[in-house]
């Protein structure tokens, strides 16, 4: 298999780089992370402007029809600036279910202010003990007249501060946590009444709340797919966000192996550039090789979700558990070749560190997605 | 008395002076420093009870236990959650001033070392001179009957609370750079002297920078003759590698990442405990640990036989701490998403209000990122390995 980017795509790609490396240097990102909100609304408009956010959705949706290889060449680039606008959390999972699973109206309604980057959503589908597995859900909805009354907590949702309305998993048949196959998806507004959150930072510098929903009463239009539908609706989204974040951790080792092995070129120490020895040469050697790795997985993941491959859902196990350990190696050992001073808040080393940390836990850690890849 | 008498009285020692927040603090360690202010208060509690240096020898203030008391002392405190105490005076420079120190530096600093009245910090690496140390450029110069320090120290734990430093400095660019090395004694308060604090990845600060800018000092402040310093420092160095013991800190974290794993869901209602990919990562860092447990008894037993561990310290400084780090990955594989919320004022002994997630994954994010710092500092996994290749395998 060899992928060749199309004229669009490169075209992509070099803008994207051509605008972060313009606007998005460490500094930069460092004062956003002090900002309360923790992201930039200015970054943020100019990304709908430059048309990124509305990249992967259809052409009926104001989109430009991308797909997970147009989701991977951005994320990358995001990954590269450390970028922390919730371009995941809105775009890529709650843009992704609107689009597939709401009606003609929310659509109209929510999916264009996606596009704008006028609004914002969260996708609250974890729960607290159960983190490692989406589809352990307790939080439940019961039908109610023309309304679903949803009861339950959610936990580490992130960019539920900033979310103007959440996309939220609850059971919708019997209570069996375990069961796949009656989960529904609800569109909630932020301004429901029920709703509550208790907002706080994660220590890769994003906002997350935790959720809590007190018989929160939604119209039945806003289920998303269809009753009990959740998996089938979601799973293909989950697919692409995997894509996402595995694009964001192998932007974030380029960069990271690229300071390492500058760094070690210029720090001397016994009278020669560190570079000099070969246990600290071969180590820089062992990152490059896992990052080329977990790249060629990527690049043949997101071509066979676009592709509808039957091994797709197989690759994207195998992706996240490689791109795991890769995470790990390379981010520890750019700490370890840099010494004291990659443990510090001041160098952009640490928090590629702390990005790849979280995006290592995220959709289920490492050894999750071990567990799932031995099983295919 | 027997050692499980001594045992006995240890725990109801333990049971009656560790106070809930001073262990709350012990708990909540996410590093090898505990809160400072309920670190001294456990120092003075220890200090009463004549238990604070069990390592002196007796008529220093020491305890007189068998070495066997002294690891069983250790064991108890860490399993009760007794906070660490700070390393710097009682493990570094005490026993140092015993060995090299003037009768006047020892009968002024040690009664106060052991009281916690002076609370010291260590500057020995600089910018330029990391596992190079020898390359270090402070420099003392001798006036009269004083010396002008001039140049910067860095990674000085804890140098926000201390009021003393111990540094090795230059007094002379002749021969081999360790040969021109001299050790001083020098109080924060003396002008010239300034700290500036660094921030570590978890947020909050533990490392600082310390500035010497023509800062005087009594030449009777030096310890063991001018340019005689590397000597000094290097016995230290030994010290601080050997002084460790990880297996106490090993069982601790397993037996934490075993409540993580039976506590939190894998999959449905199974729990990570029972996953076979968790399992058998587990089981290979246990054994190990295992394994080093039984070498540190080695080392311990060849030290009893008065012998010494050679660099067998740097096999276990090497293997300690990255076993440390192995179980820190499989607890963050563990609590997953929960370990994302960043909960600093969670992290003091004294908060009271409501923990996000669960209670057991709290520390869990701030001990995988400030770990990485235990391959690095008190000579780097790279320096300990030369050590290794240098004196066992002569290569």
């Amino acid at each position: 298999m060899f992928i060749e980017f199309s004229e669009e795509q490169t075209m992509l790609r070099d803008s994207a780089e051509k605008y972060l490396r313009d606007n998005y240097t460490f500094d930069r990102r460092q004062a956003i992370v002090k900002q309360p909100r923790g992201f930039c609304a200015e970054h943020w408009q100019m990304f709908a402007d430059l048309g990124w956010l509305a990249m992967t959705f259809s052409e009926d949706a104001g989109g430009f029809g991308g797909g997970a290889l147009e989701t991977m060449i951005l994320c990358e680039q995001f990954g590269k600036h450390l970028v922390l606008e919730p371009y995941l959390e809105s775009v890529v999972l709650v843009g992704g279910l609107i689009e597939r699973g709401a009606s003609a109206a929310i659509q109209e309604q929510v999916l264009s202010g996606i596009v704008s980057g006028e609004l914002q959503g969260a996708f609250a589908y974890l729960e607290e003990g159960r983190v490692a597995d989406p589809w352990s859900v307790a939080t439940h909805a019961e039908k109610d007249g023309d309304d679903f009354v949803i009861e339950g907590n959610k936990t580490v949702v992130l960019n539920g501060p900033e979310a103007d309305f959440f996309v939220v998993s609850a059971r919708t048949g019997t209570s069996d946590t375990a069961s796949l196959d009656n989960i529904s998806l609800f569109l909630v507004a932020k301004e429901t009444a029920g709703l509550s959150l208790r907002n706080y930072k994660t220590y890769d510098g994003r906002a997350a709340c935790e959720l809590r929903l007190d018989q929160v009463k939604v119209p039945a239009g806003n289920l998303l797919g269809a009753l009990d539908g959740a998996y089938e609706l979601a799973q293909p989204v989950f697919a692409r966000g995997i894509v996402a974040v595995c694009a964001e951790a192998i932007g974030a080792m380029d960069a990271l192996l690229e300071a390492t092995v500058n760094y070690t070129k210029q720090r001397k120490q016994f009278g020669q550039p560190i570079s000099s020895f070969q246990v600290l040469r071969h180590r820089m050697v062992d990152m490059y090789m896992e990052i080329e790795l977990s790249r060629s997985l990527l690049m043949a993941t997101a071509w066979k979700l676009d592709n509808a491959a039957p091994d797709a859902e197989q690759c994207v196990a195998a992706l996240k558990a490689k791109v795991g350990k890769a995470g790990r190696y390379v981010s520890h050992n750019a700490i370890q070749l840099h010494g004291g001073i990659g443990t510090t808040d001041e160098l952009s080393v640490g928090h590629y560190f702390k990005r790849l940390a979280a995006i290592g836990v995220m959709f289920g850690s490492r050894d999750y997605h071990l567990s799932r890849a031995v099983s295919f | 008395m027997s050692d499980s008498a001594f045992r006995d009285e240890v725990r109801a020692f333990l049971a009656q002076s560790l106070t809930p927040e001073i262990r709350r603090a012990g708990e909540l360690m996410t590093s090898v420093f505990a809160d400072f202010d309920a670190t001294m208060a456990w120092h003075k509690i220890l200090h009463k009870k004549g238990w604070i240096a069990p390592d002196w020898p007796l008529e220093y203030g020491g305890t007189g236990w068998t070495l066997s008391q002294r690891y069983i002392f250790q064991e108890e405190c860490k399993l009760a959650n007794a906070p660490a105490l700070l390393a710097m005076g009682l493990q570094m420079l005490g026993p140092m001033l015993i060995r090299y120190g003037s009768e006047e530096q020892k009968s002024y600093y040690l009664p106060r070392m052991l009281a916690g009245d002076d609370v010291w910090c260590q500057g020995y690496s600089e910018p330029g001179a990391g596992s190079d140390l020898a390359a270090l450029m402070t420099s003392a110069v001798r006036d009269g009957d004083d010396y002008i320090i001039n140049g910067s120290k860095i990674w000085t734990s804890y140098a926000q609370y201390s009021n003393r430093i111990f540094c090795l400095v230059r007094t002379s660019k002749e021969g081999r750079p360790q040969a021109g090395i001299s050790f001083i004694l020098v109080d924060m308060d003396t002008e010239g002297l300034t700290v500036e604090p660094i921030v570590g990845l978890d947020g909050t600060v533990e490392q600082c920078q310390v500035f010497f800018d023509a800062v005087r000092v009594p030449a009777v402040n030096l310890v063991g003759a001018e340019n005689q310093g590397w000597d000094v420092a290097k016995s230290l160095l030994e010290f601080e590698r050997g002084g460790h013991n990880f297996t106490i800190d090993h069982k601790k974290q397993m037996a934490k990442l075993m409540r993580q794993a039976s506590s939190q869901l894998f999959s449905g209602n199974s729990s990570w405990r029972d996953n076979p990919v968790f399992k058998a990562k587990f089981a290979d860092v246990a054994v190990d640990a295992l394994a080093l447990e039984f070498t540190e008894l080695r080392v311990k037993g060849a030290f009893q036989a008065g012998g010494n561990a050679g660099a067998l310290s740097s096999l276990t400084k090497v293997m300690g701490t990255e076993i440390g780090q192995r179980f820190n990955e499989l607890s963050l594989e563990v609590m997953g998403d929960h370990a994302l919320a960043k909960q600093l004022d969670a992290l003091l002994p004294d908060f009271d209000g409501e923990i996000i997630g669960p209670e057991c994954g709290l520390t869990t994010m701030a001990e995988y990122i400030n770990n990485r710092a235990s391959t690095i500092y008190g000579g780097s996994a790279e320096i300990q390995r030369d050590i290794i290749a240098k004196r066992v395998l002569h290569l």
